[in-house]
This record gives structure tokens, C-alpha cells and sequence, in this order.
């Protein structure tokens, strides 16, 4: 049986239960990974995970139960679970309904790649040896100290019992390295770098050695500075943390309705800088996040965030979009076949600006410039502060010297406001966002 | 009524002869094996509930289920696991193992070795009053509802919260060729509010979490009712404060964050694979790492901690491992494997997430020994500082430098207890902040934690209030 053969049974036996309305997500993956440890191949895996999730709702009660195991016995038994946790469940009064059919988009091109659908370990372990020779070919003095490398393949099913059907293939590559220089008894700050793509031409390892080592390199000899209030270029993957993370949280709909969001009354008005123009796009070609639907059978689609400072959109699913009688926007996000679905960008990308990070560089008279930041972001309040890890010092537009414990701290939603510029190449980062390098002043530096 | 039968997610046969099947099975197929091999099995019944402004937002119950195999073949590991309990599939994930330890041997510069133990028969229960399996979900889901309406009532300006209940039961069965045959079933239950106040056009959040590894009595211990309070005071008092400021401040850790300070700053550069890649404690047996008062222990046994276990992963007996004695660095958290390494005696601290995992170095329940101040005396000696309470996430470095996030900054001025700020990631050098510690409390607390590595798992974290100095990233 297909994995939609297998989700079809399940709505079918829901409804012999009894339910209202079910769902049933069924999930295929397939990771074939490798992990280096202490500049060592630790281990090869592949790992096979699949189960199914069923929703069901009875009198606007409901109950949710999953199964790792995709056998008709098994299904039943998750059916009847959810079905035991919807009788002793509390009605939501706000439950309207599942998603109803829609006419779904294209397949976006390029989201499954049968190259690393059909990877072997072995060829994993080439990828990561390509990332290991670059960072160790780079200079002697680094050492590599963990990383991993996985070829994911997910093949998901939805269907629902208002006649959704649904099912998608894609893929994916992550690897990561953290790498370390050590001179004269003296360690640097870890460095830690990434890639994420849909196809294995995309996926550059020999990008995350090279900056890996530069970077854990040009953090050895660190200096002190003085604390200043002043300008700090977050490199995409800090500013990814510091700014983006709490737009996110701001443009989800269910914290926008439960006053969890500070722009809940901000739609059309002025919210950032006229510099910041963010759109969602689930339809994004070779997208990391990208799909025809989203985790609930809707529809993806392209959604405009904000524009030139503007805010033009929240993010919905089907039940905040149907409190307020709206279309969902696709944003239903799940983690896995055994959790309920929540709400997530798909790919939310960031508009980039048109210098590069050198010339941003060159054009701060003092300030400092982060390329990785270890600390917290209170995303509802923007709030944030942490080490400002492999930073430097920049003077009259040059880079002077690595930082020695320096943390910074701030308000995302003051800094982007005070965007003075966007960099121009955007990559995207762990939270499936695309991000540039982006300038923000009145950042608070702190050292001791 | 007792609706417990309808709403157990035992299937039909008995919990425990299913479990007697599947050791019956690994036991059969691990006689056929070749090279030291390990077999685990693995099951993890999951129930969650979360109430979101007075409805449920999430009601889930389900199992993962799975078995993986570990071979040591010619000083080399492989790996492989299923989600199917069948001969077939086990004869298969051991063969697949073998082989793969066979054909990444010559990649790998070091010839695996591992430090010999006792093989132990044995069976570990979590000690329960209230065994979740046992309790109906009615009345979960009805616990939960009543922190949820309770939230609110403890500040006026919460305008939404998250109450949530989570129980996590583990059913474990580790055998190896050498004769080691243990069964483990963990129980872990644990409870988290998130309170969000708002007032006039400030936002705040605050989150409270408590939890242990015992049935569902540690909701009557530490009711998740009293961190519902913590949370939605902590939110509405510090809506409209300011942040913190920055700089280097002496600072007293509440005993709810000192763990943090244990896990993050130690007990990362204690696990033996980072000592190896030369972390700072790396050549530091025997000699002075922080200030006398401080005693810093990782412990598999200590009751109730949320990540005990009898046996590890590796069918190693856990034990109170001690990494700093007085101020001096005494050990470091091994598995077979590095303890081979270094000559010494396996700690027990190699643990797996879940079946699809092998095992790696993890901390178990790392505290820090209680002194003997009281909160008012801490607070003595200090002109001017903070009393930072509620924890946030943490990360550490390779080179010693970590960093945690706090909720709030109790100002403490000319050794009194003033107004209090929203906190502030603070950080430090691991080596500095413990030899700046000069007064430890005891208002010992040990509470639960998750911590990331490459996989993630269940860990406790402990320790009494403490007077040390650390960097704090607040406002100018």
C-alpha cells in the first residue's frame, strides 16, 4: 500500500468510529547521515521513519494520537486512540472545520532531487569529506571538532474526511561543521557552519569548510574593547536569529489573535525600516521549505509579509484563518507525523539589498560585525542579548582585530527600524528563512 | 465511571508479556551474532496536553516503537535500526550493522576499544506513586484545564498563556554478546506555563516549568499550579520594567538557574569526546578550576532526576560521578569507549535519544553541592548587583566561554533586595566565574533540562542559589 492508500484507510475507519471530521498525516523519511567527531567519522546511519498522525474531531472536540508503525492494525489503533482522547476532550468553541479541497498549485520545481533520494552512505561520506578537506586543507592550525552531514527523503500523505488528498515527495540536505583553531596553547571560539539545499548541486561543502576554518581562524588573538552603542553587521545567520526569529513569531496569526504580537493592530502600517521587504513564498523554486501544500492539504501559496517597511499580512492556518473567515495562507507547519500541525513560514525570504558584506564593511566608520551569536531573543518583546561570537572589531571601514567576550544586545523590532543597510547575498538559515548580511545601528556592545 | 481501560494506549495484549516477547526475540537472534554486538530496544509512549487560553490546543498520545543493533567489528562501529519487531527485520539490522562496521574500518584512524565491565542482568523501574499508565486522561486533561483558569487570576494584565502537561514513558531493553541483559521502563512527567502579559504597548513573557522523573505524584509535590504562578507574576510584574543594564556585575544565580551554570560552563567540557578534542578542562586533572567552595557533580542515580537511569545506554551501571571537588578538577564523564581511552573506569554517561540513535556522551543529573548561606546573606556583601532568576537557553564553547539567559534581574543594592528588571543573557569564561565564586545557599534544587548535542535528551540540573560575577548583556 501507498502511504495515501494508508491515509484513506484511516479516514475511512475514523468515520466508522464516528468522528465529525478526521485527518490522517502519514510521513516516509529516509536519512542517510554521517557524523564526524573529533575530526574522526564517528558513524554512518540510515534511518528509516515513518508513522502516521490522526486528527479527529467530535462535536468541536479533539483528539490527536500517532503510530510509528504503518500497518493497517496499528492505524486502527491510533483511530481509536485519537477518537479515546476526543471523547475526553473540552469543545473548542472556535473549531470550524478541516480544510475543504482545493485545487492545488504545481509541484514547485526542483523540491525533490532523486540524486539524494537514491544517496548511498558512501556518497554522503563524500559530501562530508569535501566540507573535512576544506577546513583542514585550509590552514594547519584548524581542527574540525563535530559536524554532521544528512541526505533526508520525506514522502508525505494528508487526507481528510472533506475529501483532501494530498501527497508530495521531497528533498534535502544539511550538514554542519564546528570547527576550532588552536595556536600556542590558545583555542579559539567555535565556529560553526552550515548548508541547507533541495538538491545535491545546490549543497556547497566545500563553502562550509573554507568558512568554517577562515572564520575559527580570524577569531584567534581576540582583543577587548570598550562597551559602545553603535553599528553592528549581523552576517544572515545571527541576523536570521536576532531579527527574523521575531518577526516570525510577530506575522503568526494564532499569536497575532491571542495578543501574543505587538503589529496585532499594525496591518498596512509602518513597521520597520522602508529598507525591509519580506514575502513568504511556499511555491519558491528549489525551496528548502517549499510544497504544493502545506501540512494540512491547503494550498501553498506566495505571501506578501511586508513591504518596504510596510506590514501587509499575518501567516495563517486553517483554524486561525477560519476565525476569522479568511482563506489560510498554507502556513500550516508540522514538525513530524506525531505532532499537530502549528503555524510556520514555509520560505520566508528576505529581500536582499545590493552591496556585498566587504563594502557594507568599508563603509563603517566604527562598529563591529557578528557572524555567529549564541544567545537568547525574546521573541515576543524583540528583546535580545548574547556573545557575539567570531566578531570583529571594524574601524574607518576595516576589520581590525577578533573580539574577546563581547556580547550584544538590543530590540529587533527597534533595530529594524534602524536597518541602515541590507546586504546582498541571502542564504538561507535554520529557521527557513533566506537572509542577507544586515547593518543595524544603536546595538548595545558590551564588554567587560 | 472508569473510563482508565478505554483510554489506556496499552494494546491489547498485556504491556508486559509484549515486552517479554520482544527480549525473547532480541535474546534468539543476538545467539546468531558475530563481533561484540549490542541490541536495544526501545518504546516511547507519549501523552501531552496543552490548554491555550482556556482551550485545548493540544490533546496527544501515540508510541514510537523500534530496535537497533551496534557492532564492534575490527575496531570499527556500525549501526542500524528498525521500527519493525520481527526476526527478519532484527537478523537484518545486525547483519547491516556488521557489515557496516566492516566497510568503514579503513576510514576510521582509531581502532575502537572498550573498557571492560561486569555484564549485569538486571531491572530498573522508575520509583512511582501514581503510575501515569494507570490514571485516566479525563482527569489530566481536567488538571490541566484548572492551572489554565488559575493563570490569569494571578496577574491582571495576562492576556494569553500556555499550560502544558507532558508525560514521556520509556520502555529500555539493552543486550550484548558479552552477556548483559537489562530492561529499564522511565518514567518522565513533566509541566510548563508561559504567561504573556501586555500593557499599554509593552509585551513580556515568562516561563515556568517543573517536572521530575517519577509518576504523576511530582504533580502534587511541585504542583504545576505554583509555576503558573511564577510565570504570570514574573510576566505581569515585569511588563512595563526596563532591561537590565550591561557589564561585569557580581550577581547571586537563584537555585533554579545555578544548573544551568553547572551543565553549561562544566559539564559539556567534562564529557570525555570534547576532554579528547582538547576542551579547557583537557589537561586539567588535579589541578585548581574554581574556587574552593565549589563541588560539581554529574549523577545517574540521584532520585527522581530527570535523567537517571540504572544502566546506560551501553549496559553500564551509572554512578555519582564527581568532575570538580573543592575547586579541583577530579574526572570527566566517559563511555566504554573513552574510558579505554584514558584508563579509567566507564561512568556510565553513554546515552542514545531513541532507537535510531547510538549512543553518545551525555550528562546526566550535574549539580552543584549546596553550602550553607542563607539568600539575605548572599545578598551581604554586595554594593551593587543583581539576583538573577528564571532561566532561559544556554550554550557553551569549546574554549570555556558559555552564556544563559535569565527572565529577571532583581536589583541588589548596598546588600538589600531592590526593584526588579527584565534579564538578560549573561555569560562568562567557565574557569573565572567558578573561581569568583565565593558563598554558596542551601535552597538545593534539582530540576529538568533538555539538552542538544548532536541528539537531544533528558537531563537534570541542580544546584543552591550562589554569589560568583558574571557579564550581563543588558541596556546601556
Amino acid at each position: 500500500m501507498n502511504l495515501t492508500d494508508l491515509t484513506n484507510l484511516a479516514i475511512k475507519y475514523c468515520e466508522k468510529l464516528g468522528a465529525d471530521e478526521a485527518e490522517a498525516f502519514a510521513e516516509n523519511l529516509k536519512t542517510t547521515e554521517v557524523v564526524l567527531e573529533r575530526a574522526e567519522i564517528q558513524n554512518e546511519r540510515v534511518k528509516t521513519q515513518s508513522g502516521i498522525g490522526i486528527r479527529i474531531i467530535k462535536d468541536k472536540k479533539l483528539g490527536f494520537a500517532f503510530a510509528s508503525k504503518l500497518a493497517k492494525d496499528s492505524i486502527e489503533e491510533a483511530c481509536r486512540n485519537a477518537q479515546s482522547l476526543a471523547n475526553v476532550s473540552i469543545p473548542n468553541p472556535d473549531w470550524v472545520s478541516l480544510p475543504t479541497p482545493a485545487k492545488l498549485p504545481k509541484s514547485p520545481a526542483g523540491i525533490f532531487d532523486e540524486e539524494i533520494a537514491s544517496i548511498t552512505g558512501d556518497e554522503v561520506l563524500n559530501v562530508s569529506m569535501l566540507a573535512y578537506d576544506a577546513a583542514k586543507g585550509y590552514d594547519k592550525r584548524v581542527d574540525i571538532d563535530d559536524g554532521k552531514f544528512s541526505a533526508i527523503a520525506t514522502e508525505v500523505a494528508i487526507s481528510n474526511s472533506h475529501g483532501v488528498e494530498a501527497e508530495e515527495k521531497t528533498t534535502l540536505l544539511e550538514g554542519y561543521l564546528v570547527c576550532v583553531a588552536k595556536e600556542h596553547g590558545e583555542t579559539s571560539s567555535m565556529s560553526i557552519e552550515y548548508d541547507i539545499a533541495s538538491s545535491l548541486k545546490d549543497f556547497s561543502s566545500e563553502t562550509i569548510g573554507r568558512l568554517g576554518a577562515e572564520r575559527a581562524l580570524a577569531s584567534l588573538k581576540p582583543k577587548p574593547i570598550q562597551s559602545f552603542s553603535g553599528k553592528v553587521i549581523l552576517d544572515s545567520d545571527p541576523a536570521s536569529a536576532v531579527l527574523v526569529q521575531p518577526i516570525i513569531s510577530s506575522v503568526n496569526a494564532d499569536n497575532v489573535q491571542r495578543g501574543r504580537s505587538l503589529w496585532a493592530e499594525k496591518l498596512d502600517k509602518e513597521v520597520a525600516s522602508q529598507k525591509l521587504t519580506i514575502t513568504d513564498d511556499g511555491l519558491l523554486p528549489k525551496g528548502i521549505g517549499s510544497s504544493s501544500f502545506d501540512s494540512e492539504g491547503a494550498p501553498c501559496q506566495k505571501t506578501p509579509v511586508m513591504m518596504r517597511g510596510k506590514l501587509k499580512n499575518f501567516l495563517h492556518n486553517s483554524f486561525t484563518a477560519n476565525k476569522e473567515k479568511k482563506k489560510s495562507t498554507g502556513n500550516a507547519y508540522r514538525d513530524g507525523y506525531y505532532v499537530l500541525p502549528s503555524i510556520s513560514v514555509s520560505n520566508l525570504i528576505i529581500e536582499a539589498g545590493n552591496k556585498r558584506l566587504e563594502e557594507i564593511v568599508s563603509e563603517v566608520d566604527k562598529g563591529i560585525v557578528v557572524r555567529r551569536f549564541s544567545g537568547n531573543v525574546r521573541p515576543e518583546s524583540g528583546e535580545f542579548s548574547g556573545i557575539a561570537k567570531q566578531a570583529s572589531y571594524i574601524e574607518k571601514g576595516e576589520i581590525k582585530y577578533p573580539l574577546k567576550e563581547t556580547m550584544i544586545s538590543g530590540n529587533a523590532f527597534e533595530a529594524i527600524k534602524n536597518i541602515i543597510e541590507m546586504g546582498s547575498e541571502i542564504r538561507p538559515t535554520l529557521i527557513k528563512a533566506y537572509v542577507p548580511p544586515i547593518l543595524i545601528d544603536k546595538v548595545n556592545i558590551v564588554s567587560k | 465511571m472508569n473510563k482508565t481501560k478505554l483510554l489506556s494506549f496499552t494494546p491489547d495484549i498485556d504491556a508486559a508479556d509484549r515486552f517479554a516477547m520482544v527480549m525473547d526475540l532480541l535474546v534468539k537472534c543476538l545467539k546468531k551474532s558475530r563481533g561484540y554486538v549490542e541490541l536495544r530496544y526501545h518504546k516511547r509512549e507519549t501523552f501531552s496536553v496543552s490548554i491555550k487560553d482556556g482551550k485545548i490546543d493540544i490533546l496527544n498520545g501515540g508510541n514510537i516503537e523500534g530496535a537497533c543493533a551496534r557492532v564492534l567489528a575490527n575496531g570499527s562501529w556500525g549501526f542500524s535500526s528498525t521500527t519493525l519487531i520481527e526476526k527478519e527485520k532484527i537478523e537484518r539490522i545486525l547483519k547491516d550493522a556488521y557489515s557496516l562496521a566492516k566497510a568503514s574500518k579503513p576510514r576510521k584512524k582509531r581502532a575502537v576499544k572498550l573498557a571492560n565491565i561486569e555484564p549485569h542482568v538486571d531491572k530498573y523501574e522508575t520509583s512511582m506513586k501514581i503510575d501515569p499508565r494507570k490514571t485516566s486522561k479525563e482527569e489530566l486533561v481536567h488538571l490541566v484545564t484548572e492551572v489554565d483558569k488559575e493563570v490569569r487570576s494571578f496577574s491582571k494584565n495576562i492576556v494569553s498563556d500556555t499550560v502544558a502537561l507532558n508525560i514521556i514513558d520509556d520502555e529500555l531493553a539493552f543486550l550484548s554478546s558479552e552477556g548483559t541483559e537489562i530492561s529499564q521502563r522511565i518514567v518522565r512527567c513533566s509541566g510548563g506555563v508561559v504567561a504573556i502579559a501586555r500593557e499599554k504597548g509593552n509585551i513580556n513573557s515568562a516561563i515556568e516549568n517543573i517536572g521530575a522523573q517519577s509518576g504523576l505524584e511530582v504533580l502534587k509535590e511541585t504542583p504545576l499550579a505554583n509555576a503558573g504562578k511564577t510565570a504570570a507574576e514574573r510576566a505581569g510584574k515585569l511588563v512595563s520594567a526596563k532591561v537590565a543594564p550591561a557589564g561585569l556585575f557580581p550577581v547571586i544565580l537563584e537555585n533554579r538557574i545555578v544548573g544551568l551554570l553547572a551543565h553549561e560552563a562544566v559539564g559539556h567540557c567534562s564529557e570525555a569526546d570534547l576532554v579528547y578534542g582538547g576542551s579547557f578542562l583537557a589537561d586539567k586533572i588535579g589541578k585548581v578550576v574554581a574556587a574552593e567552595k565549589v563541588t560539581l557533580i554529574d549523577d545517574g542515580l540521584y532520585p527522581s532526576g530527570f535523567g537517571t537511569m540504572k544502566y546506560d545506554d551501553e549496559g553500564v551501571p551509572t554512578e555519582k560521578t564527581v568532575i570538580i571537588k573543592k575547586g579541583i578538577c577530579r574526572g570527566f564523564l566517559h563511555s566504554r569507549e573513552t574510558a579505554q581511552h584514558f584508563g579509567v573506569n566507564p561512568t556510565g554517561n553513554a546515552r542514545a535519544w531513541s532507537f535510531e540513535f547510538d549512543p553518545i556522551i551525555r550528562m546526566r543529573n550535574t549539580y552543584i553541592e549546596s553550602g550553607d548561606y542563607e539568600l539575605e546573606e548572599l545578598a551581604e556583601n554586595i554594593k551593587e548587583g543583581f539576583f538573577l532568576k528564571g532561566g532561559l537557553s544556554g550554550q557553551a564553547d569549546f574554549n570555556g566561554e558559555f552564556m544563559f539567559g535569565t527572565q529577571e534581574a532583581v536589583k541588589i543594592k548596598n546588600g538589600k533586595f531592590a526593584e526588579s528588571l527584565r534579564g538578560v543573557t549573561i555569560s562568562g569564561n567557565a574557569f573565572e566565574v567558578l573561581k569568583n565564586v565565593d558563598a554558596i545557599g542551601k535552597d538545593f534544587i534539582m530540576r529538568t533540562g533538555m539538552c542538544g548535542k548532536e541528539q537531544v535528551n533528558y537531563v537534570g540540573i541542580g544546584g543552591s542559589s550562589l554569589r560568583t560575577k558574571v557579564l550581563m548583556g543588558g541596556a546601556k
